[in-house]
């Protein structure tokens, strides 16, 4: 009890993990979030390896003011999302190859400019209040088969991308300029990666809100490029590491009663930093380049 | 009726936005020839090979490859942070086939191997692509360029930083690519090397000379691509000019 009472923390009041699948609500949240984790991990390890970890963040900032709009006229959220964010990945294909590419400048401008018009319209138009938090950090309770359908399809999409088009997006990020030149539809399979990544991403939208949809796909892929060497082995752990964050935010968000996609950024950023951290220090050990 | 060239450019004008690069190139090439582009840095060499790779639209005139050629970039345009063994490197010649939403074949990956074994590179089949030194990895994408099995390649600048066991490793293999009957474009600075090849294109904003070697690399031709680059080694009456050429880098 000291030990409790010096943290400040009351450990009956933790739950029990097996109370995440005995809730009706818990069960729906996870199953949503291992089906994100199959989408988020198996895309989220292309988009560390094209670089495109800013692209899928601005693709669910840039959802932000439809879905304000949505919210408050009674719009589908999840049309309105899809709209922005096909329009979003459709926008950044074409102009990448047209040499006009936005460039970390103007995604930098699109998140600001879709915050603030997101802002605007939820705080002085509609008056959205407390639906801001939500939208902006999602919500696991109050999650529907509606969003779960969504996030089935995803994943089975996400699956299918990658088994038929893993090669071309391997081959396509490797070497952009002799891709074609192998037969390889690198611009067609670029748009189709694109455009999975922005449908997971309004996935995901409920369950992590528009700022955090990047939590799932650059945090897990991230920390399993630090152990992996090659596709196959990036593909699977990039899927567990999201499994494992998803469930354990998840565990964390009903412990400590904060929204599900804060806790499982900060989870995931947690864990990347101290698996970094780790490999930096072993490799600076004597006799580590030796090992 | 001749068979229609493996390579051809008529009338090219090729640039960047600011004028014309390189004007007024015209060739022809067979099948089965082997080209040597030379020209000083700046020259135009990569230039009209992205042309002829497709990358870069002429502003006049027009090029012409036979089936889909291989391509061996002068620079580095690869990314090193990939996840790819040598091995996954050769084998992406195999999606040539256009079966590239399909797994590799074993028939394929056997080729791949074969194709490593063929560049020296058999042992370092499972090594990362990025911890391969600088000849080992312009050996992995030759041998992603044999696995590929194309009728015609482009090859800017091959020997250019590549050790000497690397360099000597892929003369070979071009030579034993010639044999076969394949049609090779090779950009290179070394005057002396160029006498091997059955044409000779020199170009310097413009092309100065295309033709076989005996007749092309007279000292007037080399002089004019080269300018005050060239330096004259050996001249004798009957005999072929001698020359080195002297690159200068812009940092």
């Amino acid at each position: 009890m000291i030990l409790v009472y010096s943290v400040g923390m009351d450990l009956a009041a933790i739950p029990s993990p097996v109370e995440l699948i005995e809730l009706p609500a818990t069960q729906i949240a996870l199953a949503e979030l291992v089906l994100l984790a199959v989408a988020g991990g198996l895309l989220g390890a292309f988009v560390v390896l094209r670089r495109l970890a800013f692209f899928s963040h601005a693709v669910g900032t840039a959802t932000f003011p439809g879905l304000v709009v949505a919210d408050a006229t009674g719009f589908s959220a999840t049309v309105a999302g899809l709209c922005v964010a096909v329009g979003y990945a459709g926008g950044v294909e074409r102009a990448s190859h047209t040499g006009r590419a936005p460039g970390d400048t103007a995604t930098g401008l699109l998140l600001v400019a879709a915050l603030a018009g997101g802002i605007i319209l939820a705080s002085d138009v509609f008056e959205s209040g407390a639906a801001v938090d939500r939208l902006l950090f999602g919500t696991a309770i109050g999650l529907d088969g509606g969003d779960l359908a969504l996030s089935g399809v995803a994943a089975l999409l996400a699956v299918a991308g990658t088994v038929l088009l893993g090669r071309a997006w391997t081959a396509g990020g490797f070497d952009s300029v002799s891709a074609p030149l192998l037969g390889v539809p690198a611009r067609r399979a670029d748009l189709l990666l694109l455009l999975l990544v922005a449908l997971s991403a309004v996935a995901a939208l409920p369950a992590v809100g528009a700022l955090l949809v990047t939590s799932i796909f650059v945090v897990p892929a991230a920390v399993a490029r630090l152990f992996t060497r090659d596709m196959r082995g990036l593909l699977l752990w990039s899927m567990a590491v999201a499994a494992a964050q998803g469930t354990l935010g998840l565990y964390l968000s009903i412990w400590l009663d904060v929204p599900p996609g804060p806790a499982v950024a900060v989870l995931g950023a947690g864990v990347y930093a101290l698996c970094a951290t780790g490999i930096g220090a072993r490799s600076r050990l004597p006799g580590a380049e030796a090992a | 009726m001749a068979p229609p060239p493996a390579v051809a450019a008529h009338g090219l004008s090729l640039g960047y936005g600011a004028g014309p690069a390189l004007e007024g190139v015209h060739f022809e090439a067979a099948a089965g020839t082997t080209l040597c582009v030379l020209g000083p840095n700046g020259g135009g060499k990569t230039t009209l090979f992205r042309a002829l790779i497709g990358d870069l639209r002429p502003l006049a005139g027009d090029v012409h490859v036979a089936g889909r050629p291989a391509y061996l970039a002068q620079t580095e345009r690869t990314r090193l942070d990939f996840p790819v063994s040598a091995l996954d490197v050769a084998l992406m010649g195999s999606l040539a086939s256009g079966r590239w939403w399909l797994p590799p074949r074993r028939a394929e990956r056997h080729a791949a191997l074969a194709a490593l074994e063929r560049v020296g590179l058999a042992a370092q089949a499972d090594t990362l692509f990025g911890e391969l030194s600088g000849g080992q990895r312009r050996r992995a994408l030759l041998a992603r360029a044999l696995t590929q099995d194309a009728a015609v390649l482009l090859l800017d600048e091959p020997f250019a930083g590549v050790d000497p066991a690397s360099a000597e490793l892929m003369t070979a293999v071009f030579d034993e690519l010639r044999s076969e009957g394949r049609t090779l474009l090779v950009s290179t600075h070394d005057v002396e090397s160029a006498r091997s090849f059955d044409l000779v294109l020199c170009l310097n904003g413009l092309q100065v000379a295309f033709g076989a070697p005996g007749e092309s690399l007279g000292r007037e031709v080399l002089e004019t691509t080269y300018g005050s680059d060239l330096v004259i080694l050996e001249e004798a009456p009957e005999r072929p000019v001698r020359a080195i050429t002297v690159q200068h880098h812009e940092h």
